[in-house]
Formats: structure tokens, sequence, C-alpha cells
């Protein structure tokens, strides 16, 4: 059922062609009746005409480009910049809201680590049947190589990009874990630099938490994992290179934390110890933050050909010389395969319920998922475990006989490497398109870091899919990004004073 | 500091002050075209041709359709294949920033991006075909904007030391290219006794080094040859003199040497020191009615010696 929310009147108004669908919608509860968090936003909003609306979109749009917020797609050889564009409407999550996702957060990360440390030594959640051995063995991202070797305060996964939905009625799910070298961080930080610095007025009577902290605890992560030292540790960030999608994200944090940016040239690995090439030769490495995917980062140990990496470091991080992180192998902990057992995990390691949940999830290697996925391909997203970024997938509402013929093949031909999910509707969001606000669906991507103990930076990375009815949300595929406000306090404060009174 | 991240700030440095160089000169070329004019009659080839010496362009000049200097001015500007062009020179300086975002702060980075997507704006560039000084002057303001935003936010380390051995050993060469060829050049093809030709050209002269008002400042009258050659070339406080710019070359790598606690002066060191010593202790008039092509290119060949040099000493590459 979709209903007109605004009348329609002479004066124009963002809202003015407004629906809701199906799915949850962040700011209304139902037409006309936006939820209290938002309120105050609403009326804003109502009260902004849409030419000085596109106005101000404009003008993020410009403020992106100039600060070089692009991220890199490849066309052909060369790769092209692109900026990845800021929806001014901000997304609002309330404390309490906040309070469960952080808490649930905490607790999967703990087992998550767990979990790892687990798998590359004793294997006791193996043993004891929790999880299938062969999904663990077979896993892409499983490193046989790194089996019984110790890590620095056994902590495998130091920085975590876990994905969140929203079902039909707002419940928070799930939706992948991203422990590997997740990015999308610097965008969380960008946004909501450019949104002060373009729509001040909207930040009026909202207590917004401050996000300006992470690259400072990001550092505390990094100096806490640092090999035992006398000294203040020398801490770098590894990246691929000026062509890597995301090296926006590295220079700029790097750069936050005053750190050296290097790429796998400027390192040499020598008695086991890690150096930088300097103008006054070498310097020794304590810690690599590194953003290069374990397949790349020793041509001795993975892939042989690969330039980005530094030959040796595989050994040298064994020997204890250097630390990194996140560390080798965490990928089969956000192995799609995996995925399904993580409430397991929770309850094996910790002997608590999950505070957040997964998104249903059916294994071909059930007999009975099986002839329900081949059953409802046409209602399923089905996902291939070992891809990541929305390629690989097929999202059955929006497929065509001949892709659920192809993906009926490839199940059952290869169960170990599929899973469904139901279609998820993703919560949509008013987002500017075309001169007024549209609903448009959007994830949620809180940024959780494991040092001295797991904390979370007050806010994330709202991904939004720009395309009316898309749900996806991917960067490289038609998506944009969202400010996202953690709110301090549930109540609004009720005087009107503006902020700036005060200062 | 990494080898490459010094590598990438002098030559973000070098291509940044190459692309104002191009752009004063290409401004230079235009204006004195439409001076020429209602000087003396015939084609205007001299400053065109000087200006193809000077950038060490390719003996056969890019031709099209209409007029060859048309031709020549859109490539130097506009076109990405020519490696002298405005737009090459600045989306190298540019791709060099891009890979050491990590080192130089977000407001250099701001506004040398700014300045290159300004230069790539079609609508901009349509404009600027029309009236071509508003694009040279872009450039040059941008240039000056990323080089203030350096020397004021930048701690001067030897992060900052390398951008400055980058433009004043690039400003230091196309100065003395300028000199070289323009001097030849007019002294060539110029009646001596036409005063007010001498005065135009020479005005140009300066121009292209940005030294114009500060000559003036100077010396009153009409612009003279001999005393325009000792000003660019040893000039002790005017900051685009030969001079000057090899004084602060060579400050900043000592400073780039006592940063690595070295003792012993580098080879770029000891070859910028003699240069500077044949240099602070020249007679002007010797120079100018002597062998000043042979001296020029002395100081050329051995800049760009001292420039390997530290590439080599730094690895930087």
């Amino acid at each position: 059922m979709e209903t007109t929310l605004v009348p329609h009147s002479t004066v124009p108004n963002l809202f003015s062609q407004y629906r809701l669908g199906a799915a949850f919608d962040e700011m209304f509860a139902e037409p006309g009746r936006p939820r209290s968090h938002y309120q105050t936003l609403f009326q804003r909003l109502q009260g902004i005409a849409p030419e000085e609306f596109r106005r101000r979109k404009t003008m993020t749009d410009l403020s992106m480009l100039q600060d070089g917020c692009g991220f890199t797609v490849y066309r052909q050889e060369e790769g092209i910049e692109r900026v990845w564009p800021m929806d001014p409407v901000p997304r609002i999550v309330p404390a309490s809201e906040w309070l469960h996702i952080e808490t649930g957060l905490v607790q999967r990360l703990t087992a998550l680590n767990l979990f790892l440390k687990d798998v590359y030594h004793e294997q006791k959640i193996l043993r004891d049947g929790v999880i299938d051995a062969r999904l663990v063995y077979e896993g892409q991202f499983f490193r046989h190589e790194f089996v019984g070797a110790k890590v620095p305060k056994d902590i495998y996964i130091h920085i975590c990009g876990t994905d969140l939905v929203r079902d039909d009625t707002g419940n928070y799910l799930v939706l992948e874990d991203n422990g590997r070298t997740p990015s999308g961080v610097s965008y969380m930080l960008q946004n909501r630099q450019v949104l002060k610095r373009v729509f001040p007025q909207v930040f009026e009577q909202y207590d917004v938490r401050a996000t300006d902290d992470y690259p400072a605890a990001l550092l505390d992560v990094l100096r806490f994992i640092a090999p035992n030292r006398q000294h203040e540790p020398t801490i770098v960030l590894l990246t691929p290179g000026i062509f890597n999608s995301a090296y926006f994200e590295h220079t700029f944090l790097a750069q936050r934390m005053g750190i050296e940016l290097v790429e796998g040239r400027d390192l040499v690995v020598d008695r086991n110890r890690v150096f930088m090439r300097t103008t006054h030769g070498l310097a020794h490495v304590d810690v690599i933050y590194r953003r290069v995917d374990d397949d790349f980062l020793d041509p001795l140990t993975f892939r042989t050909g690969s330039t980005l990496g530094v030959a040796g470091l595989v050994n040298a991080y064994r020997a204890g010389n250097v630390s990194l992180a996140n560390s080798i192998g965490t990928g089969i902990a956000d192995d799609k395969g995996i995925y399904p057992f993580v409430p397991d995990m929770i309850r094996y390691y910790l002997s608590e319920d999950p505070i957040l949940d997964n998104v249903e999830t059916f294994r071909p290697l059930v007999k009975s998922h099986l002839s329900h996925i081949l059953a409802n391909l046409d209602k399923l997203v089905v996902k291939t475990v070992n891809e990541s970024g929305g390629s690989g997938m097929m999202i059955g509402p929006h497929s065509t006989a001949a892709q659920r013929a192809e993906f009926h093949d490839l199940v059952r031909a290869r169960p170990r490497d599929y899973i469904a999910q139901p279609t998820i509707q993703l919560s949509q969001h008013p987002t500017f398109v075309d001169g007024h606000l549209e609903g448009r669906h959007v994830d949620l991507r809180p940024f959780v870091l494991c040092g001295e103990k797991i904390t979370i930076v007050p806010g994330a990375l709202t991904r939004v899919a720009l395309p009316r009815g898309s749900l996806v949300v991917n960067s490289s595929q038609g998506g944009g990004s969202k400010d996202t406000w953690v709110l301090a306090d549930d109540r609004l404060r009720q005087t009107a004073e503006p902020r700036l009174a005060r200062i | 500091m990494l080898s490459r991240v010094a590598d990438a700030l002098f030559w973000m440095s070098r291509y940044l002050e190459r692309a104002e160089h191009v752009a004063r000169l290409l401004d230079v070329c235009f204006h004195s075209e439409i001076d020429l004019h209602g000087v003396i009659s015939g084609p205007h080839e001299l400053q065109w041709t000087a200006l193809a010496t000077i950038l060490q362009l390719p003996p056969r000049m890019p031709r099209g359709d209409g007029q060859p200097h048309a031709t020549l001015g859109r490539s130097l500007a506009f076109d990405t294949e020519n490696p002298m062009s405005i737009i090459s020179c600045i989306s190298r300086a540019r791709y060099n920033a891009r890979s050491i975002r990590g080192t130089i702060n977000s407001d250099i980075w701001k506004e040398l991006n700014k300045l290159y997507w300004q230069l790539s704006d079609d609508a901009f560039c349509r404009e600027a075909q029309q009236s071509p000084h508003e694009f040279y002057s872009a450039v040059e303001t941008g240039s000056h904007l990323v080089q203030g935003v350096c020397d004021a936010t930048m701690i001067h380390n030897e992060g900052w030391q390398f951008i400055q051995l980058g433009k004043y050993l690039e400003r230091a060469d196309k100065t003395l290219r300028i000199l070289d060829v323009q001097y030849h050049l007019l002294h060539q093809s110029m009646d001596p006794d036409d005063l007010p030709l001498s005065n135009l050209l020479w005005a140009g002269v300066l121009r292209s080094c940005h030294a114009y008002e500060a000559y003036q400042g100077l010396y009153v009258g009409r612009v003279e040859p001999e005393r325009v050659v000792e000003f660019l070339l040893m000039h002790p406080g005017f900051p685009r003199s030969v001079l000057f710019s090899l004084e602060v070359a060579a400050r900043s790598l000592s400073e780039i040497e006592a940063a690595g606690g070295g003792r012993e002066a580098s080879k770029a060191a000891r070859i910028l020191g003699r240069v500077l010593n044949d240099l602070r202790y020249a007679e002007a008039d010797q120079i100018i009615h002597g062998d000043l092509h042979g001296f020029v290119s002395s100081v050329l060949e051995r800049c760009a010696q001292a420039s390997s040099a530290v590439q080599l000493q730094y690895a930087l590459r």
C-alpha cells in the first residue's frame, strides 16, 4: 500500500512525493507522522525549499570532489576517480537503539576472536561438532600456514566493519561481518565534516555524539599490539597504492593518526625484522596496519607474483618482530559459509544468547534447506560464499528466469559454495533524488575496534542504494552514503535556543 | 622520511613550478603578439620560436587548423599528450601529491586538487580559448596558493625542504633558459637602435620571469638588456633570480643532510657550492660582453647534475 505523505499544495515541499512502502521507514512511523527522534529534522526539512536543498546538495558534491574523497573504479586499464555521493539528509540512531547495537557487536566480536584463536590452535569447536570442520578447512580464507602461530594478545580481528540491516519491523540484523580489511570509516568521518560545513542548521536541537575520536582510538589499538619494546613503536599503514579503490581512506587515516603511509616497495625484511626505506637509510617498523589482503601480503608465503606486499613479512610476523592488524587468516570468520554459525559460536564460547540476530540463512548442504532454496529461488537472495562487494549473487525477486536456472544448477552442483537468505527489504530513508525526497534503502556499518577492550566509536557509515527499489548499497554499484547520527540522549533538548548563541 | 615520499614532494613541487612558468611564458607571448602588431609588420615568429626553444619542444611544432601559434598555444595549455603542457604538469604534480596524501596536509591537497579540477573543466577551458589570460592567471594563482599553503602550514622539516629544493631548482632552470634563449634571439634579430621595440621585448623577458615590477622598482627608464641579465642572474634578494634560487636550494640541501646527521657535504651540495661561487663573485659586465651563452649553459648543466645527484643520493628512484 502506498500513500502520499503530504497533501499536494502549491508550495513546493521536499516531501511532496514521499511514499511509504513495505520496508521499515527510518523517519516515518506512518504517513505524515515522523518517529519522535526525527520530528525536529522533519520540521526543519519541510521549511527548506527544494531549490535551496539542491544548492546545498551541489555544495556537498563539490566539497567531496575538492577534498578528493573519491574512490577508484576500473574501466579498461586506467582507474578513474569518482566521488562517492553523500546524501545530505542524515540518518538518526537513537541512544537506546545504539546501546543495543553496541552491546550486540561487542558480544559478537568477542566470540569471533575466540573462534579465530580456537580454529588456529586447539580447534575445540570443530572437535565438539558445533561447526563442520570441512567448512573451515575448505574455506577459501582459512590459512593453513597459520595454524599454531601465536598472535599478539590473541587478537585476530582488530578492526571490524559489521553490516547491519533492518527488517520490516525495524529489527536490526547482522548481514555480514567484515573482518579482513574493512573500509568506509573515512566516509563516516568525512560525511560529518561536510554536513557540518554545508548544512549546519540541521544539527540544531540535536545532541549528536562526536566521531572524531576514531583515529586516536585506532592508534591505541595499534599501540596495544606492538611487540614488547621499551621505545614508542613505529606504526605504519600499508596501502596497495594509489590505484586501490580505498586509497583515499588510507591517506586519510595515516594522516589523522600521524603515521607513515607506506607501499610494499617502501618496506624490506632483513633477518625477520621489517624496515622502511627512508632518505637516511633503513628505519625499523613495529606495527603494520595493513590494508592489503592476505593473498598479496607476502609473495614468499602467499601469491607469488604479487608486488603489493613484502617478501618475508609473514615470517617476521610469526617471529613476533612485527605486529599486523588485522591478523592473517581472519577471513574464515567472515566467510559466508561460517556466518550461519556465529550465533552458535556466541553460545559455545560465551554461554550467552546472541543480542543481535543473523539474517535467516539456508545452507544447501542441509537437505531440507536445499529443497527449500530450489523451490523458492524467486524469493531468496543466493550468495556465493567467497565473494564480497555485491558480485556473485542473485536477488530472487529481481532475477530473470535464465539467472534462476543458472543458480539452480550452480547450487546443486556446488552446495558448499552457496548460501541463501530471504530477501530482506532493508529499511528505507528519505533521500534527495531529482529535486525531492524519496525513500531509498539503507544499511548500517559501525566500526568495531578490538584492543585492550572492544570499543565502537558512536557513529557508523550508512550506505544508501540510490536507484529506486535497489537493495545493493555498494559504492561500486550505484550506492551513496549518509552522515549517521548517534544521539547522546533520546530526549530532545527542550529549548529552541540555537547552539551558536552559547559560544 | 620515506624516500618515495621525498621523491614525490620534490616532483610535485617541480611540476607545479614548471606549470606556472609555462603559463607565464604563454601569457607573455600572447600579449607581445598583440603589442608587436602595432610596432612591426609581418609575421611574429620571434616570440613563439623563443618559447619553443625555452621549453625544449621538438623542432616540428604542432600544426593544425588555423594559425600555428594558436595551435601551439592550445597544445601547451590543454594537450595531455604534450608533456610540457600546463595540464600535463598540473596533473603530474597532483599525481605525486596524491601518492603522498598521508604526508602533505589536506589544505595543500585541496588547493592543488581544486586547480586540477578547474583546469579539467570543459566550460572553463572553452572560455579560456576566448580570453587566455584568465586561464594563465588561474594557473599562476593556483600555483602561488599551493606554494603559499605549503610555506604557511607545513612544519619546515625535511619534507618541506624537498619541496623547496624542487621548486628552486626548477625556477633556476627556467630563468636560465629564458635568459639564454632570449638574449641570443633578441641580439640577433633586433636593430639595437630601435629603443621602443627593445623596451617592449625586454620587458617581455622580465614578465616571463615575473620580474618586471621588481626590476622597475630598481631602475628607472627603458628596460636595458644588460641590467636585465644582471638582475635575473645575480640579484641576491630577488626570489626569482638564479643566484637567489640556487642559494635556497643549497640551503635546503644542507638542512636535509643535517637531518640525517651527515657531516660531509654530498656531491650535489659540492656542485651547487661551486656554481654559487661562480655566481656570487662574477663580474656582470664580463659575462654579458663575453660568453654569456657559455656561462649560462655551464650553470644549467651543473644544475642538472646537482638534481641527478640528489635523486641518486636519496634513492629517489
